[in-house]
């Protein structure tokens, strides 16, 4: 190909599909009659009919090497080498690049041109493969002829049982492009291996769950929710209790990528939330190492390990959203990630006050692990909007509903000593004081989710010795 | 062969030289490594004494691909 | 010719590695399945005395054809019966 570049004369690249390299094929024709002009066409070899010496760029190497952006383009060469071009048709520009006068007579001084086709989308990315220039560092797995691509995937157990979206070097590249982050950039190590995790292999990954590329800054703020040292990812995947990455999602960035915080909100259905979740799986399992049987010794794990992840009702409520509590300015998009698993559901259709519903809540949280077990673990009160209302027309702030929370559950310690109600779980006997609660400080949250009919809210359990001896909740902004 | 290791049963398989080169192929198109003992081709016009040398002498070999070394 | 980017850490091999083979063949079972191409069935059953004679339990299939793969209820049973299985003899 290089061999058709001349060394000395004009190069033109043109499309017919554009008016402007139409109307310039008359000039075209000129300057081929009358000085050395090479022309390219991007489309349609036959075109222009005006210039016999025709050069097919239909696979547009030519183009991308040359770097066209607009047709038409005129390159003048001199030895060997690129001395002057211009685009679309500019009669001044073309005469002093040509060298010869009086182009275009009947044409208008200056016309813009047209997208050059070597930058529409899809097609930069295949050239960009074609001549190796992505940047992409991960190894590439060429599959056997014979290799059918989710066999070929499963039995490398890069999945988690669900059949996975190959991650070809077009799918990265494109999920590449919903960040402005720099691919080998290092988000932190994933335990077990302590691998690296940089963008390129998160977005692998995320191709792989089936994100959109513009999920991908979710999943990025998730990757670094879990890499801090507080969450104790490596605690919450070795465990052998119930807990997996819970993933909450406030701000703009729901409505943005049309997350559900409505009906079935914990539920299947929505790809944002469905593929987000899983992608974040898919990175602890394929780059850090994770899996079940393995480091991973969770007796019966939960199916929230497949993903979990939903988007906050923030619209109408009369409660901060949970990263607003946590610190993140208004107006500003983040995750919450929280070591949890299942969905205890809470029904409660008779209350009318607050402080009936109140305890609805505090019994069913009261039994999470085992209603002998206090502290326990962290929770996640997911209230759904009737309930809320609620305490909405009472007038109950979320730090109200807190406050009458920690205080239902409060249990005395005669309830949970080893032993008593017939029960050998329990405290020890040899414990002081009258009682304990069921939570540490803070080891409540509190968010709003659900479709907008039904008087049943939900609680999410944590992992055991909540807090700084075990996971901590964290929360991260998402950047784009 | 891959079926079987697939099913969770190591598996060793015997070929001829002649099959040395089609192995390699059909291994790289599905992207596996099996492990294979080959046996100098021909087969099918020696006795059945020859065959049951040919045995003798591989048994070793082929024993040792089922095991861990 | 399909080609995917590595999800993982890149720490293991490309090609799908073998499955883990026994310590020892104590206690296992044997399986010796005859692709049914000719004359293979004398190498194969003079594997499986020379085993027997090591007390290895031996038990010899066979494929119907060579043509074509070994039907599915074969693989099947095969997996379920036996521990090891030494298949063979391609020419």
């Amino acid at each position: 190909m290089a061999q058709d570049l001349p060394r000395e004369g004009l190069v033109a690249v043109v499309k017919r599909d554009c008016p402007t390299c139409v109307m310039a094929s008359g000039v075209l024709g000129d300057l081929a009659r009358l000085g050395s002009l090479t022309v390219y066409t991007q489309d349609d070899p036959s075109f222009p009919e005006t210039v016999p010496r025709r050069l097919d760029d239909t696979t547009l190497d030519v183009s991308h090497r040359l770097k066209v952006e607009i047709v038409p383009t005129l390159i003048r060469f001199a030895g060997g080498r690129e001395v002057g071009r211009t685009h679309g048709w500019d009669r001044g520009e073309w005469e002093r690049l040509s060298g010869i006068a009086g182009l275009g007579r009947d044409l208008p001084e200056t016309r813009p041109g047209c997208g050059a086709k070597n930058l529409e989308p899809g097609v930069i990315e295949r050239l960009k493969i074609r001549f190796n220039e992505t940047g992409l560092k991960s190894r590439r797995i060429a599959l056997g002829d014979e290799e059918d691509e989710q066999e070929a995937m499963f039995a490398r157990g890069w999945s988690d049982g669900l059949p996975l979206v190959p991650p070809t070097e077009e799918r990265v590249l494109r999920m590449l492009d919903g960040t402005s982050r720099d691919p080998q950039e290092v988000l932190g190590l994933v335990p077990p291996d302590l691998a690296p995790a940089t963008i390129e292999k998160i977005a692998v990954n995320a191709v792989m769950a089936g994100c959109k590329p513009e999920y991908l800054p979710v999943v990025l703020a998730a990757v670094e929710a879990v890499l801090e040292e507080e969450f104790a990812m490596h605690g919450v995947l070795a465990t052998t209790m119930f807990v997996g990455p819970v993933v909450v999602v406030n701000g703009p960035v729901r409505r943005r990528i049309g997350m559900n915080t409505k009906g079935n909100a914990l539920g299947q259905g929505n790809r944002a939330n469905a593929a987000i979740g899983r992608a974040l799986q898919l990175v602890i399992r394929n780059i850090g190492g994770g899996r079940p049987q393995e480091v991973d010794r969770a007796t019966l794990g939960n199916p929230g390990k497949y993903t979990y992840c939903f988007a906050e009702d923030e619209e109408g409520s009369s409660w901060e959203p949970l990263a607003a509590e946590r610190g993140v300015p208004p107006g500003r998009s983040a995750v919450t990630v929280f070591a949890g698993f299942g969905l205890q559901g809470v029904v409660d259709q008779k209350s009318r006050d607050p402080e009936s519903l109140s305890r609805s809540f505090a019994g069913s949280l009261k039994a999470i692990h085992n209603i002998k077990l206090a502290p326990a673990c962290d929770a996640m009160l997911v209230v759904c909007p009737e309930h809320h209302r609620t305490f909405k027309n009472a007038g109950w702030t979320k730090a109200r509903l807190y406050e009458e929370l920690y205080r239902l559950c409060e249990i005395p310690v005669a309830e949970l000593v080893a032993g008593a109600q017939g029960i050998a779980e329990g405290r020890p006997p040899s414990l002081a004081g009258k009682t304990v609660n069921k939570f540490r400080p803070g080891g409540i949250m509190i968010v709003r989710a659900g479709g907008d009919a039904g008087m049943f809210s939900g609680i999410i359990g944590g992992w055991s010795a909540g807090g700084a001896r075990g996971s901590l909740p964290v929360t991260k902004e998402v950047r784009s | 062969m891959a079926d079987l290791e697939a099913r969770g049963i190591p598996t060793v398989g015997v070929a001829t030289t002649e099959f040395i080169e089609g192995a390699a192929a059909g291994a790289k198109s599905l992207g596996i490594d099996p492990a294979l003992v080959f046996v100098p081709h021909p087969i099918q016009d020696r006795t059945d004494d020859e065959l049951k040398k040919l045995a003798d002498d591989h048994l070793e070999p082929i024993l040792a691909m089922l095991v861990k070394n | 010719m399909t080609v995917l980017l590595d999800p993982t850490a890149e720490r293991s091999p490309t090609v799908r590695p073998r499955l883990a083979r026994p310590q020892s063949l104590e206690g296992l079972k044997i399986g010796i399945l005859d692709i049914a191409k000719p004359r293979g069935d004398v190498f194969l059953r003079r594997l499986g005395e020379r085993l027997a004679e090591r007390g290895i339990a031996v038990t010899h299939y066979a494929k119907p054809t060579n043509t074509r793969v070994a039907p599915l209820p074969l693989r099947q049973q095969i997996a379920a019966e036996v521990d090891l299985v030494i298949e063979g003899l391609s020419d």
